[in-house]
């Protein structure tokens, strides 16, 4: 594990923010932690990054003790916030040069570094311009930058895609896939809860406790209706494909336009029987929405 | 007009207002605490001013000049042994004036006018001109009085002896002899300036800096506090130091008041504790949730600091527990070391208490501000 908390618990008072939470996430692992405003998940980063001192609970990251020893973590992990942090008044090419000081980046290992980071973000225009005057699209890729500038092993992002276009969003998730596919951890908070499926697991906290923590997938079968396929079968071809479904131990129900089928979770083996069953017939899938996902879990109040 | 839409506004804005606390608090406290320190506290007048005396005379003579002065209950009178250590009182700031009466007090009494064979002297600090003035006017017409009278009463011991018209009150002024406000107002004005100035400008940088992320990201990165908070205060300390060398040569230049000590030293002094107001500036801001709220703040913080610091009005006028408030100030230090050094032209050894003082305050505060920059509860 490269993150590994058990029990964390923080109290404000009488009030608990963080109640008893235990997670464990694997090198490379995108990680969705979702939540309502409130529930508990800044917090959590904030304790996870050593900024903030648990009342109780242990936290390992990258095999350091960060209750013990939280500035020992700091050069492992990048950070962005709901903030884009990136100084005013300089530009961002004065950001980067700052950032870099910081993490003792400089000279030939800094332009080699930066040269290549500015070719993959597409940050080349901006360079000279000031954070306050890029759109907000290009500012949280800077941002994104700038936290990765030092080649940390585990990036947290604290809502990074509040405030950006769709395509910007899209744009900004391939890069931190990307980010991903050279081994780094990716712990990310988000209230675009479509952008779950952009992540390996996803954990949702509701009044600080941890309700579940899954793969996108796994979180479907458990808190949804299920997938919806609809099929559009010939009425001569009905009975077939509906039996060769049953027998393959899914529920068929005839619709006045087709037909309709629900899965719970599209394994390959729902897929296969489907494909033999409607051979030829035109075929679609309705995802469970990660809406209602989340509206079922925190109603439902499951635990993890 | 809509007389509706005005109630329905101001509504609004007093529930706004009444429901911030800290603001309630600013309302109702700063009206007080101005009125209690600029009527009751602050004052240029001579009431309870410590006069030093010394009665070198110690006749019935003396005595009854000095239960005069004791009477009239305008200053606390405290004896003293010779006339050195009314001196080092005066310079030392125990005593604000002092009344010597000569040895042959009782004898000139019955001297022929004009001969002045006795001065009673009155001294006093010249730094603090407005007081020194005031007492300075006040004693030498309450001693006058007080010698017509005992020549009127026949206060010389010897019935029938001729009028004793022989005495003159003599004034004597250490530092700043020719009673020149403006170093006293120039070495105050360092202190006004170094502690409203510094301590605004930094009181807003961390919570901006907070507001926009930036603090929060600083707080990720390897950088440790203390660089942090060097990081912050240095440049600015930097800045201020030739702040302090311009105002030095302005007042030169411009008004003719030179500090009479090391140019040097007082630069080093003032950048110093530069750094302690910046110090202050930063708790303050890293301790506010808006930069509105440090801004405020920061004036309830400076005003209390400027004004009970001596800069405008002496502390020993203050009464006692007003007094050892502003012994907690570390603008009154630094106040106290400014004077000493443009009047009095003193240097390191003459104000050790004063510098230890400010460093002791210094790194209190520098301690605190790196606390405040942890932000690890």
């Amino acid at each position: 594990m490269i993150i590994s908390a058990r029990g964390l618990t923080k109290r404000f008072g009488d009030f608990v923010a963080v109640d008893d939470l235990t997670l464990g996430i694997e090198p490379g692992t995108i990680f969705a932690f979702l939540g309502a405003n409130g529930s508990g998940k800044s917090t959590t980063i904030r304790m996870l990054i050593g900024l903030l001192k648990p009342t109780a609970g242990q936290i390992e990251l990258d095999g350091v003790d960060v209750i013990r020893h939280p500035r020992a973590v700091r050069d492992r992990i990048g950070y962005m916030g709901q903030k884009v942090s990136l100084y005013q008044g300089l530009s961002l090419r004065e950001n980067v040069e700052f950032y870099a000081g910081l993490v003792s980046l400089s000279g030939a290992a800094l332009e080699q570094r930066w040269g290549a980071l500015r070719e993959r973000f597409e940050l080349g225009d901006a360079e000279a311009e000031r954070p306050e005057n890029l759109p907000a699209g290009i500012r949280q890729r800077a941002g994104l930058a700038v936290a990765t500038l030092h080649q940390p092993r585990v990036l947290f992002l604290d809502e990074p895609t509040a405030g950006v276009d769709v395509h910007n969003r899209a744009v900004f998730w391939d890069l931190i896939q990307e980010e991903a596919g050279t081994g780094v951890t990716v712990f990310v908070t988000t209230h675009f809860l479509e952008e779950v499926d952009y992540c390996d697991r996803a954990a949702f906290i509701d009044a600080g406790k941890l309700l579940v923590d899954a793969t996108p997938e796994e979180l479907r079968r458990r808190y949804s209706g299920g997938y919806r396929i609809r099929v559009g079968v010939a009425p001569g071809a009905l009975e077939p494909a509906a039996s060769a479904l049953r027998a393959a131990g899914y529920t068929w129900c005839a619709e006045a336009d087709g037909s309709e089928l629900t899965i719970e979770a599209l394994h390959p083996a729902a897929l296969a029987a489907l494909h033999s069953a409607t051979r030829g017939a035109p075929v679609s899938i309705d995802q469970p929405a990660m809406a209602d996902v989340f509206r079922r879990l925190v109603s439902a109040g499951a635990p993890p | 007009m809509n007389g509706q839409r005005v109630l329905t506004l101001m509504r609004r804005e007093a529930r706004a207002t009444l429901r911030d606390p800290f603001t309630v608090g600013m309302l109702v406290a700063v009206p007080l605490a101005a009125l209690l320190v600029f009527g009751f506290t602050i004052s240029a007048d001579v009431k309870g001013l410590v006069l030093g005396i010394h009665d070198a005379s110690q006749t019935p003579s003396s005595r009854r000049l000095l239960a005069d002065i004791e009477a009239n209950g305008q200053f606390k009178p405290r004896r003293f042994a010779d006339r050195s250590a009314i001196e080092r009182a005066l310079v030392g700031g125990q005593i604000s004036a002092a009344v010597i009466i000569p040895p042959s007090f009782d004898r000139a009494l019955r001297d022929a006018p004009g001969t002045a064979a006795a001065e009673v002297q009155v001294l006093y600090d010249g730094a603090e001109t407005t007081t020194a003035g005031n007492a300075e006017a006040f004693l030498r017409g309450m001693i006058g009085a007080s010698i017509a009278s005992l020549t009127a009463r026949g206060g010389a011991p010897q019935p029938g002896a001729a009028p004793p018209r022989g005495v003159a009150v003599v004034s004597r002024v250490l530092f700043n002899p020719t009673l020149d406000g403006t170093p006293y107002m120039v070495a105050g004005t360092f202190g006004f300036v170094l502690t409203f100035l510094t301590t605004l400008i930094t009181a807003v940088s961390i919570v901006n800096e907070r507001l926009q992320g930036t603090f929060e990201q600083l707080q990720v990165t390897p950088a440790t506090s203390l660089e942090i908070f060097l990081g912050k205060v240095l440049p600015l300390g930097g800045v201020f130091a030739v702040d302090v060398g311009l105002m030095v040569l302005a007042a030169g230049v411009i008004m003719g008041a030179w500090p009479n000590g090391s140019i040097p030293f007082f630069i080093a002094v003032s950048s110093f504790y530069v750094l302690t107001s910046l110090a202050l500036g930063l708790v303050i801001s890293a301790t506010s949730s808006s930069p509105a709220e440090a801004v405020q703040k920061t004036v309830l913080t400076s005003i209390p600091l400027v004004q009970l610091s001596g800069f405008a009005f002496p502390i020993r006028n203050m009464p006692l527990p007003v007094q050892w408030v502003a012994e907690i100030f570390p603008a009154t230090h630094y106040i106290r070391v400014s004077r000493a050094i443009y009047l009095r032209g003193e240097g390191p050894l003459e104000l050790l208490p004063e510098l230890a003082m400010l460093l002791v305050f210094g790194l209190l505060l520098m301690g605190v501000a790196l606390r405040s920059m942890e932000a690890r509860a």
